[in-house]
């Protein structure tokens, strides 16, 4: 199996059995829990919830949407599985940052300086494709409808 | 037979009339009345006939044929107009065109009697800004006798592409015919105009059957010209069509049939299995339905930067530049990602290089990127940045500008220290047609140097080893073409879409030198098209070239820079016998 695709199902429902396990119990454990567990349980509940906010991202971007951040050559992001996501939630639980590694799939427009790109262009292609591992860093910010993506650097 | 066969000027020269779409009108008034000529039998199985054709997205056809040449026609339901109609077969291949009276349009129909499918080539002039050049537009349907609608239908395809026929008209029109590409094709009229050049033209292939296809282009850029014919595949036959306006606006309208030879049959690059044709559709509108006619069309001529003398003097005395830095990761041209390292192995030489034709230049070369050079042994030295690849051991080429000369001249240079021997493309600026399309004058001499005994009669020389021959080229990643030498005198070169279909087409005028064996020089003029001189050193033995471009433009000024890329040979045509000089012309 690659360790180069996009988000699968699989990995999409295995993340959503992580994030529900704490949610199905939820209520009588937030009811039971000490100060400590409260707060452990609410950075799980944040954690998921970025993940489940990054993965939308990534799918949105696949599907053709752009994101000015990522420049005009971004056709296509996959998760990099071979390396660890980091997502460090801060201590007031305002904001929080995630790494991920992923690899990029590219497209460079052929600058038209030859009569060749020129006529490349012309017929509709003059697009150079090539894959690049990068480190995908985005930003997040918690308000009172979830969190949401303050910032990305790819 | 009076005159050379050659004409006046080019048609890539010629200033085509824009015609009026009264003019055209005038033109095709009685025509439709007539049907088109033919100077062969036409047939006459179709008179007394009458036929439905029903297109997908397209017109349905309701056919009387009173006789061979009469018939009357409704389109889509409508009244039936009478009209002059010419109708050739070949098999169960029944070809034939009409026009509709009072209007601009006609149709040109393949009909496959066996299968009962239609293909339906629907024409019109006045439906681009140059009223002269034919739109077409192809429909593929069936013939209705009342039954169920067959499910098969002709279609687009590759499979005639890398096909090339020498083909001999009813017409007296003789004709090389390449198709290098599965969306253009290149012509040389050996008949018409020599063969001396050879033309590149959007083209359709359509697959009738597996014996049977369809082949059309318009000249455009050009007369405009439409010319379609169905090729029988075994008996190596055309019939068709060809309408349009000559350079003296001539209106022709005529069938034709022929008889050819296969010239040669190259390497075609899609995946195996991929016999898909259309590889440029046209661009479609807001909706994303395909615009009735459209096509993607390479028009060099109409977008090409075209300066005045004195433009282009302005230019160059503010910006030249030789060899930009890094050339070998990029290029000024973008056309030198794969091109060879430059070279060092010059600098500290002294040799002068003595053309027969041609002022002797001697040169000091001072380092890896910086020379010396003085014209003739008169004046002083002066300096000039070049770069130098070594093509193949002791075999460099190497180019700089003349700072200077009052046409703005650069050398390109192929020089065989082993054998004494060199070889100049001096391009220059201030052509006849625009000041900034560069014209080229190839240079034949010796070297002299410490340790050179020249020959003293032998020379580099031109060859026709490279012609019929195709190379692809890969500059760069996304940036392949492949070079068809179409004639002793044409460089075509055809660009590659993603997935390996011959694409866009267009050529100029070339010339090749043999270097060594398997090593040629040669170059190919963009005119009437970015006005670039092209010029590489191709080594077979390593399936790489090296290159150097010329090119004066508003944006770059007047530049020299690397070209490279690696090669494949995809083929030959054996077309060598249509260029041997015969002294058929005459003037006396």
């Amino acid at each position: 199996m690659s360790n180069n695709d996009t988000a699968s199902r699989r990995s999409f429902l295995k993340r959503g059995v992580l994030l529900a396990a704490p949610l199905a119990a939820g209520t009588p454990a937030v009811a039971l829990a000490t100060d400590g567990t409260r707060a452990r349980l609410q950075r799980l509940e944040d954690e998921a919830a970025i993940r489940d906010l990054h993965r939308s991202w990534l799918r949105k971007i696949n599907a053709g949407d752009s994101d000015p951040a990522l420049g005009e050559a971004v056709r296509r992001i996959g998760i990099d599985h071979a390396e660890p996501e980091v997502i460090d939630v801060a201590a007031d639980g305002k904001t929080a940052s995630g790494r991920f590694h992923c690899t990029v799939e590219l497209e460079d427009v052929i600058a038209k300086d030859s009569t060749l790109a020129q006529m490349a262009r012309a017929q509709g292609t003059g697009l150079v494709s090539h894959t690049e591992r990068r480190v995908l860093e985005v930003e997040y910010t918690k308000s009172a409808a979830g969190w949401s993506i303050e910032r990305v650097i790819l | 037979m009076t005159g050379t066969p050659y004409p006046k000027l080019p048609m890539h020269r010629i200033a085509y009339t824009k015609l009026t779409k009264n003019q055209i009108s005038a033109k095709l008034n009685g025509v439709a009345k007539r049907g088109p000529a033919c100077a062969s039998p036409l047939a006459k199985g179709l008179a007394g006939q009458s036929m439905k054709i029903v297109t997908d997205d397209g017109p349905s056809l309701a056919y009387e044929f009173s006789s061979d040449t009469k018939l009357s026609v409704a389109e889509n339901g409508g009244n039936a107009v009478d009209a002059g109609y010419g109708a050739l077969e070949q098999g169960d291949i029944c070809f034939f065109s009409h026009m509709i009276p009072n209007t601009q349009r006609g149709y040109a129909v393949a009909v496959d009697r066996a299968s009962k499918l239609a293909t339906v080539v629907e024409l019109w002039f006045s439906g681009y800004q140059d009223n002269r050049e034919v739109q077409r537009q192809i429909y593929y349907g069936y013939v209705d006798t009342g039954g169920a609608a067959p499910k098969e239908r002709h279609g687009y395809t590759d499979r005639l592409e890398g096909r090339g026929y020498h083909w001999r008209q009813d017409s007296g029109m003789e004709t090389l015919e390449y198709y290098p590409s599965a969306g253009y094709s290149h012509f040389v009229e050996l008949s018409r105009t020599g063969g001396e050049l050879g033309f590149s033209a959007p083209s359709d292939y359509v697959k009738l059957n597996n014996d049977f296809f369809v082949y059309t282009r318009t000249e455009c850029e050009f007369s405009g010209t439409f010319t379609a014919y169905v090729i029988d595949m075994n008996r190596t036959r055309q019939m068709g069509v060809r309408l349009g306006f000559d350079e003296h606006d001539d209106l022709h309208y005529y069938l034709f049939r022929g008889d050819g030879d296969i010239v040669g049959q190259i390497a075609r690059f899609e995946k195996f299995g991929d016999y898909s044709g259309n590889p440029i559709p046209g661009p479609k509108d807001k909706d994303g339905k395909p615009v009735k006619g459209s096509r993607r069309v390479y028009r060099p001529l109409k977008t090409m930067e075209k300066l005045t003398k004195a433009q282009v003097n302005k230019i160059v005395k503010e910006h030249s530049t030789a060899f930009p830095k890094r050339t070998t990761t990029g290029g000024a041209a973008g056309m030198a990602a794969n091109a060879l390292p430059a070279s060092d192995s010059l600098a500290g030489k002294t040799f002068t290089l003595r053309y027969d034709n041609a002022p002797a230049m001697e040169y000091r070369v001072r380092s890896a990127d910086e020379l010396e050079w003085r014209m003739d042994g008169k004046g002083s030295f002066k300096k000039a940045r070049y770069q130098a690849y070594e093509a193949a051991p002791g075999l460099f080429l190497f180019g700089h500008l003349l700072e200077g000369a009052p046409n703005h001249d650069g050398h390109i240079i192929a020089v065989d220290f082993h054998e004494g021997l060199v070889t100049c493309y001096n391009g220059f600026l201030n052509t006849p047609y625009f000041a900034n399309e560069a014209g080229a004058r190839t240079l034949f001499g010796v070297v002299e140097m410490d340790g050179i005994i020249p020959p003293m009669y032998r020379r580099h020389a031109r060859t026709t080893e490279m012609l019929g021959r195709c190379i692809t080229y890969s500059y760069a990643p996304g940036l392949t073409s492949m070079h068809l030498y179409s004639t002793p005198h044409t460089v075509s070169w055809i660009i590659f879409t993603p997935d390996g279909h011959g694409g866009m087409e267009w050529s100029g005028p070339g010339d090749f030198v043999k270097i060594r064996d398997g090593i040629y020089f040669m170059y190919w003029l963009e005119e009437a098209c970015n006005g670039t001189l092209g010029t590489i050193l191709l080594n077979l033995n390593i399936m790489h070239d090296a290159g150097v471009g010329y090119h004066c433009g508003t944006r770059g000024g007047l530049n020299m820079s690397q070209i490279g890329a690696v090669v494949r040979h995809a083929g030959k045509f054996q077309v060598d016998e249509y260029f041997q000089i015969k002294g058929s012309g005459s003037v006396t």
